[in-house]
């Protein structure tokens, strides 16, 4: 097989470091940045990111390359997240990304440029055993990234490399200082890559009219007013600019449902607010990382990024999960992802349909 | 390494590199300063002038020396914000250092016309002559273009300009040291040089201003290059930009010759080798040295991907959009379709390329093309 892997560098420390461990281990290392976004705004990153990976790989005596994937990102990740928008639901792109881009138009680019696997930056570990490829969570418990991955299979963790894996983000960044890497200290992104620093509302309106309507309260009592639905998410707390003078309670309102039909906003008041927990929740598109439906119905599960595991039972008939939670959920919200864990082994999961 | 994008850089010719060294020791003076040394770095700076008058047929008090190609464009083209007449014709193959400059014109009621070229990459000048109006005050057509090699017909369209009474420049950057310019005989105003493209330092150019044309200026300070570009000359590039000039300039026949032999023998390799590989623009009026190359099927990113491996640096498109192919906008005004417009190759011969280096080039092609196939 090959000695030649493909590192997809994003100008940050976790993928730098990949890199290193792979050269250090031997491997015949190439790097490859990829543009998967048009924009030439000063909310864009894309430029800084690369100038950061640029400088990475000269200390490394490593090549950096760039691909641009932006009209694959556009049809098969943004185009998507749009649509879920108008329909009330709160995507995640992230899980698509890596479902369409990363791990597929990037995966192939690597393969005809020669290489045998690729390798990113994730959190996250993988296992072979006897010919199938297990996905872990990776040992930093607060950096693991499995949750984003669940969408993978065998065929695009067969060609893969996590080589931070089994690292702590402490370890990595230490790494990286030793051994002199100039991005060692960057600060860690946040947020949806596209998106970057900007107003998350802000930019949805490029894409969106606004489309006025009430905020009612669960009783029908109406409170204020929206700017459209798809601005808001289920369990938002900021910017819902309802004053005083709507009850004796003093507690911040909550978003705890939309009601699409009639454009109604529906808020309620207090963080523990009975109507913001849900403890049945169908998940639909499922995905399972071996192509088996798990054997167990007692799970755990993740409705959100760095969710602690939750303990829930889960029943699969017609490829819809019914899962019932323990404990009940804080804004279960429809469109994300809900993933699936047997200890730290990640079982795959699928989109958070509804609620009850 | 295998260095064949000379029309995005060259290295720097090593008689110029000496003087530059030279000149940054020893004159370091500043050439406002009436003293000796000061003085000495005038002469250099007025030396270095008359090499370039004299390499474009000139007098030395039509050339100003600029930070670059892109300053000497934009020197001319601002000036148009304080002419009477705000409209511009240019063509839809020039380089962004004049494109850019004119959308961002725009705020200041500047409006242009850009003419298209045919499928050879070259402009008609009837099609410059239809696009003036009586508010037309400047046409600017480049002398060549940067990724076709293409060469317009600038003198044809000067004498249109000059009969309508409309200043005429051209962005020159591509073309000194490849092809004989005389600024007399194309009967243009303003020209752009750029010193990097002809084996001289960065970050220093020169603008031929016809005598009696007057310009306002960008950067405004002392009384340098006669107020029209203040700051302390940067001396060591002037005088390289100057010995560059005189270089490039002094065989141009032989260099002519020289390059056209390394494009012939790579045609006839390409040829033998690859049928489907087909050659862009015009097949004489073009720089020597020059190739524009598609490869239907191989992606340009691909292809220049294995090619690095093989240590051969080349170009896809232009060099100036970093890191990522898109369909140059030049091949795709030349009505060349997406599809083979991300297949091409931009290969720049330099004097310092051999036949030998031909050679490497054509094999290499032919294996990485062989490993893409066989990995698709």
């Amino acid at each position: 097989m090959s000695k030649r892997i493909i590192v997809g560098m994003s100008g940050g420390v976790d993928s730098a470091v990949s890199a290193l461990l792979l050269k250090d281990q031997g491997f015949d290392v190439e790097c490859i940045f990829m543009k998967n976004w048009e924009e030439d705004s000063p909310y864009c990153t894309a430029e800084q990111d690369y100038n950061d990976a640029l400088l990475a790989c000269n200390h490394l005596g490593l090549q950096l390359k760039t691909v641009n994937f932006s009209k694959e990102y556009k049809e098969e990740v943004f185009d998507l997240f749009l649509k879920e928008y108008a329909s009330g639901r709160t995507p995640n792109p992230d899980t698509l990304c890596n479902k369409e881009i990363k791990f597929k138009a990037f995966l192939n680019y690597a393969l005809i440029l020669g290489a045998s696997r690729i390798a990113t930056g994730h959190y996250a570990r993988l296992d072979h055993n006897n010919g199938s490829v297990q996905l872990r969570k990776g040992i930093d418990g607060n950096k693991d990234q499995s949750y984003f991955l669940f969408m993978l299979n065998q065929q695009q963790l067969g060609k893969t490399i996590f080589p931070i894996g089994e690292m702590t983000k402490e370890d990595v960044r230490n790494l990286a200082k030793e051994k002199g890497l100039p991005n060692h200290d960057r600060k860690d992104s946040t947020g949806v890559c596209f998106i970057g620093e900007r107003n998350f509302t802000e930019f949805l309106h490029q894409y969106f009219k606004s489309d006025p309507g009430n905020m009612v309260t669960i009783d029908g009592k109406t409170v204020g007013k929206h700017d459209g639905l798809m601005f808001y998410t289920l369990g938002q707390r900021q910017g819902l600019g309802i004053g005083g003078g709507h009850s004796e309670k003093e507690e911040p309102w909550y978003v705890v449902d939309k009601d699409l039909k009639k454009n109604k906003l529906i808020v309620a008041q207090g963080h523990d607010h009975p109507d913001l927990f849900h403890s049945q929740v169908i998940v639909e598109d499922l995905h399972w990382v071996s192509n088996y439906t798990p054997s167990s119905n007692e799970l755990n599960a993740k409705i959100r990024y760095r969710q602690k595991d939750q303990p829930c039972s889960v029943n699969i008939s017609n490829g819809t999960a019914n899962v019932t939670f323990e404990k009940p959920q804080f804004a279960v919200t429809p469109g994300q992802a809900a993933v699936f864990y047997k200890d730290d082994i990640c079982l795959g999961g699928g989109t958070i349909e509804s609620r009850n | 390494m295998y260095y064949f994008d000379h029309s995005a850089t060259t290295p720097l010719h090593p008689r110029i590199k000496e003087l530059m060294v030279n000149v940054g020791e020893l004159h370091f003076g500043n050439p406002s300063s009436i003293h000796a040394p000061g003085q000495k770095a005038k002469t250099l700076i007025e030396t270095a002038r008359g090499q370039m008058a004299k390499a474009i047929g000139c007098s030395s008090n039509e050339v100003i020396f600029t930070g670059g190609g892109t300053e000497a464009n934009n020197l001319v083209l601002w000036d148009i914000t304080h002419q009477q007449k705000k409209h511009v014709v240019t063509s839809v193959i020039e380089h962004p250092a004049v494109l850019n400059v004119l959308d961002n014109l725009e705020e200041f009621g500047v409006t242009y016309t850009a003419v298209s070229v045919d499928e050879a990459g070259v402009v008609n000048p009837e099609e410059v002559k239809n696009a003036i109006t009586e508010k037309t005050g400047l046409i600017s057509i480049m002398l060549a273009n940067n990724e076709m090699g293409t060469i317009q017909p600038v003198a044809e369209i000067a004498v249109i300009a000059k009969k309508h009474g409309i200043i005429m420049h051209t962005d020159a950057v591509q073309a000194l040291g490849k092809i004989s310019i005389n600024a007399k005989e194309l009967r243009v105003d303003c020209m752009s040089f750029s010193a990097h493209k002809f084996y001289g330092p960065k970050g220093v150019g020169a603008l031929f201003v016809r005598k009696g044309f007057q310009l306002k200026p960008l950067i405004i300070g002392g009384s340098q290059e006669r107020s029209l570009r203040a700051g302390t000359e940067n001396t060591s590039g002037i005088a390289g930009l100057g010995l560059a000039a005189e270089l490039a300039t002094k065989n141009i026949a032989d260099t002519q010759f020289y390059l056209d032999s390394l494009t012939n023998a790579f045609h006839k390799q390409i040829s033998n080798s690859f049928s489907d590989a087909i050659f862009n623009g015009h097949p004489e009026k073009r720089l020597p040295g020059l190739v524009s190359i598609s490869f239907p099927g191989f992606r340009s990113d691909l292809l220049m991907i294995h090619l690095d491996r093989r240590r051969i640096a080349v170009s896809s498109g232009s060099a100036c959009s970093a890191g990522d192919i898109k369909p140059s906008r030049i091949l795709s005004a030349m009505s060349i379709e997406d599809d083979i417009n991300i297949c091409t190759l931009r290969i720049s011969f330099g004097i310092g390329n051999t036949l030998q280096d031909v050679d490497y080039l054509t094999q290499s092609l032919k294996s990485s093309l062989e490993q893409i196939r066989s990995a698709a």
